[in-house]
């Protein structure tokens, strides 16, 4: 547009202006002004200073190369929501042309004034009649000052593209050259209650029904569900009570907040709004009659989402900060201890002292325990996982760094448990390191091990202890056993897998020390900065909820990793029953043919223990599938995914699909897997280079790796499948790219 | 059994369309009509645009040059060629949805006879107003074995491609 050009236009005159250049939501408004309702003052910042915008800024090549990374569809909602920040980051950092700044300070100052505004999304074609995208744009509420509106202005421009927006880019037909957002500025009206009324009941819309919810205060504590509201069922057509149920509120007491006068105004202005426009509206109002305003009206949607749509789970991973406080001390006060104890406690009893009858017990016992942790896992920690975006989020939007993942610096691996065990198995191969006997002894053992019978493991390594050096070793690595190794990789349980560990150590003692201190020391320095740098963009009023955000993110970074390790013990304590029970009806002839182990087997082993007549149906193992190797005409040369840790490096693929393959690794190669979890971590330190499946800056690969410096590429849909053992492949952590083959190679010959 | 990933289960797509890499490159092969060819020699590399044909099985492409050209006096003096096609044009602000192809292989001069009137007649089909131009005795007929493709995507997501099967 020519920066000639208004892009203002008042609300009272949003109507005619047309959706498509002040959004659905404005031209509603505008409408409801011109029909007489009491609207909040205000005006539209259009479309045309949006597209102004980001073509002077180059920001749609920037979306679009963002979002062009790879199919949209491959990306989990994790990477979708990495590339909203990265998106929204860019947002922040560009300038708004001075032409439309100066309109937008001038429409302020003439048509506001100096009292706080709200600043809302109004996308064109959001909220039709068939869809409402509650919630997927961004309004910020309570906005002071020219530069504090500027920045929310930009911000909301950014949500066009939020995660939420993405997951439902389809429905809302996103596409980086065409769409625009319009955005609305209006007065905040305060008044001492608020809420929300539909004209029909969003949950059986053909009833003669009427729901009306209210809050005290500010409407958006019940938009975003911090306070619960009194909620009303009225009959339409004559205005009956139906049904009124108080909210569970702190310090109420329990008078409804609405009177019959404002129910029947409500009911007037419901009545009144669908007349207009013709639909049955959802409104979102505030104030008593007869001053009621009219924050907001759009069609009740009453379509569900498809049974396998997973988008709107998502959404709910994203709790607010009050939420995430209360979360944080549950888990870490509550949760995390007993989680811990669950696993030691089960790991100190001797199964096989038990008779069958106790230790069918303790299979129902320890796979109770188990699917109990997971619902825990799924209802509990994953949302927690939240702190560290929300902390993300909050760094980014305060300082607008350079690197939108700067503030993962504040965050600080050291206490967690696999941290620790890292450090353990570190100081463990430093006893091997220029022990030459003592190094080929372990390499005999692990040898020797790998056929051995698991349980017998310790026999295997006694002779150690007669060589310099062995005593130590030997006790440390019991230790080290019994603390950490007591846990499941896929199917593998790790304690019963010495061999694997030895390998590892063997491994770790022939690569050069990692001297951790100066980097620990330069981390706590680079930390203290952040922290600083993050403290003074926010301001001495926000200090206190910057210092919450940061020990929540901080809380849920540790126990995100831990959680894993933990709930990964208790289900350790189940195999290791599994496998006793097996031992036991194999040395009783009862099982003829090796089952496959599942999820399931739990019932027909009790059943078997305790019924020595009961057939023992279980499905038989099938031979593990050979790895196909991949012979193709097509083979992939650059493979693109997330840059997720810098650094430049080569070395030849070691695939890590199971737990055997750690058995494999050797220092120097470039770990490729389907995803870092906590039970491999130890790994990362020998590896050159790692590549994921799985996609997402803030998972524990990416850690891991940008805390030890190497490279990492993650996101890549089909590295396991694509890439084979023993390739040379170059590892680009800065831009997200990874090479295959050497780099130099005849181009005449395949 | 497994722990749970977090926030995972929900294995996503593998990638794109799924579509073979040579379906890829044959639809943007048949979508363009010229593209670059790459020669070289007296230590200096050297770019021509061409109107091209290839085969179905995209193991040969043929074009047709000027003898008194810089093109022709390269390729005689060296047969190793690349040959660059893309769909930039149509796509002119949309980087990541570009595609290009590099084809690269040994150029051949294509004797007169039976398999000149059946390289000849590849080329004409597609490109008919090239008829006379092709017969004149100035021109040179070349047919190229292609040895690889290298598809490129989303600015930076390069595959391969070999018409023959991997050696």
């Amino acid at each position: 547009m020519g920066s000639h050009r208004s892009c203002i236009v008042l609300l009272a005159e949003a109507a005619g202006a047309g959706g498509g250049l002040v959004g659905g939501k404005a031209a509603r408004l505008g409408s409801l002004i011109q029909a007489g309702f009491r609207v909040p003052r205000g005006f539209c910042i259009t479309t045309r200073a949006y597209e102004h915008f980001i073509a002077e800024a180059g920001l749609r090549a920037r979306i679009a190369m963002e979002l062009g990374r790879k199919p949209l569809d491959a990306m989990r909602w994790e990477e979708l929501w990495d590339a909203a920040l990265r998106i929204r980051t860019a947002f922040l950092r560009a300038g708004i042309p001075d032409a439309i700044a100066g309109q937008i300070r001038r429409a302020l100052a003439d048509h506001i004034g100096d009292g706080a505004v709200a600043v809302r999304s109004s996308a064109p074609g959001e909220d039709s009649r068939q869809l409402s995208f509650a919630g997927l744009h961004e309004s910020i509420v309570g906005v002071k000052g020219d530069r504090a509106v500027l920045d929310a202005v930009r911000a909301v421009w950014a949500s066009l593209w939020s995660d939420a927006a993405l997951l439902y880019r389809r429905e809302l037909s996103l596409d980086p050259h065409r769409s625009r957002m319009a955005i609305l500025v209006q007065a905040v009206e305060l008044a001492e209650c608020s809420g929300v009324a539909f004209n029909r009941d969003p949950r059986s819309p053909d009833a003669d029904r009427v729901v009306i919810e209210a809050v005290p205060g500010p409407c958006a504590l019940l938009v975003d569900g911090s306070v619960d509201p009194d909620r009303w069922t009225l009959e339409r057509t004559s205005g009956a009570l139906i049904e009124w149920r108080p909210g569970r509120r702190e310090s109420d007491d329990g008078t409804p907040l609405l009177g019959a006068q404002d129910l029947a105004h409500l009911l007037d202005v419901l009545s009144r709004i669908e007349t207009l426009f013709a639909w049955p509206p959802d409104v979102e109002w505030t104030g008593r009659s007869p001053d009621t305003v009219v924050l907001q009206a759009r069609p009740i949607t009453t379509s569900r989402p498809a049974a396998d749509d997973e988008r709107g789970w998502y959404l709910t991973l994203r709790p607010n900060l009050r939420r995430l406080s209360a979360l944080a001390d549950r888990v870490k006060g509550e949760l995390i201890p007993a989680l811990e104890s669950e696993g030691a406690r089960l790991a100190s009893h001797d199964l096989a002292a038990y008779a069958d009858a106790e230790l069918a017990a303790a299979l129902l016992e320890r796979a109770e325990s188990l699917r109990r942790w997971k619902d825990i896992y799924w209802d509990e920690f994953i949302p927690l996982a939240h702190g560290v975006r929300q902390l993300g989020r909050y760094y980014a939007d305060a300082v607008r760094p350079d690197d939108p993942y700067e503030f993962v610096g504040l965050l600080k691996s050291a206490d967690m448990l696999a941290s620790r065990r890292n450090q353990a198995m570190a100081a463990l191969a430093e006893r091997l390191r220029g022990n030459a006997p003592l190094i080929q002894a372990v390499s005999d053992a692990r040898a020797a091990l790998a056929d051995a019978d698991p349980t017998m493991w310790r026999e295997t390594l006694e002779p150690l202890r007669e060589l310099p050096g062995g005593p130590g070793f030997l006790d440390a690595f019991d230790a080290l056993a019994a603390r950490f190794m007591d846990v499941m990789y896929g199917t593998e349980r790790l304690l019963d897998r010495p061999d694997l560990l030895l390998h590892t150590l063997l491994e770790l003692a022939e690569v050069a020390p990692r001297d951790a201190r100066p980097a620990a020391l330069n981390q706590d320095e680079a930390r203290s900065e952040l922290e600083e740098r993050l403290f003074d963009a926010i301001g001495p009023a926000r200090r206190d909820e910057a210092a919450e955000v940061l020990r929540i993110g901080r809380v849920s970074w540790r126990l995100r990793d831990d959680d894993n390790l933990l709930l990964s013990r208790v289900e350790s304590q189940l195999t290791r029953a599994v496998a006793m029970a097996l031992d036991r009806l194999r040395a009783a002839g009862r099982l003829r043919q090796e089952p496959r182990r599942t999820d399931d087997m739990v019932p027909a082993l009790v059943k078997a223990l305790t019924d020595p007549g009961a057939v023992l149906d279980l499905p038989v193992a099938s031979p593990e599938d050979a790895r196909v190797e991949i012979l193709s005409q097509d083979t992939p040369r650059q493979l693109v995914g997330q840059p997720a840790s810098p650094g430049l490096a080569s070395g030849r693929v070691c695939r890590i699909t199971a737990g055997a393959d750690i058995g494999r690794f050797r220092a120097g190669n470039v770990l490729v897997c389907d995803a870092i979890q906590p039970m491999m971590t130890h790994l990362v330190p020998l590896a050159a280079a790692v590549v994921e499946r799985r996609g997402g800056m803030l998972i524990h690969g990416a850690i891991i790796a940008r805390e030890m410096g190497i490279p990492c590429v993650n996101g890549i849909a089909r590295a396991v499948d694509q890439l084979r053992d023993g390739d040379v492949i170059t590892v680009d952590g800065h831009l997200g790219i990874v090479t295959v083959g050497p780099p130099e190679f005849d181009l005449e010959l395949a | 059994m497994r722990v749970p990933d977090e926030i995972a289960g929900e294995a996503a797509p593998e990638d794109g369309s799924g579509e073979n890499l040579d379906r890829i490159i044959r639809r943007l092969i048949d979508g363009q009509l010229y593209g670059v060819l790459c020669t070289q020699g007296q230590g200096q590399p050297y770019g021509s645009l061409v109107a091209y044909a290839m085969t179905p099985d995209l193991e040969s492409a043929v074009f047709a040059t000027q003898k008194a050209t810089r093109k022709y006096r390269l390729l005689s003096e060296c047969a190793h060629v690349a040959l660059l096609v893309d769909n930039r044009s149509a796509l002119p602000d949309q980087l990541m949805d570009v595609e290009a192809v590099t084809a690269t292989g040994r150029a051949f001069e294509v004797a007169a006879g039976p398999e000149f009137e059946q390289w000849s007649r590849l080329l004409t089909d597609r490109h008919p107003y090239l008829d006379t131009f092709v017969r004149s005795v100035s021109c040179a007929l070349f047919r190229i074995d292609i040895a690889r493709f290298f598809h490129v995507t989303r600015f930076q997501e390069v595959r391969q491609w070999v018409p023959t099967g991997p050696a």
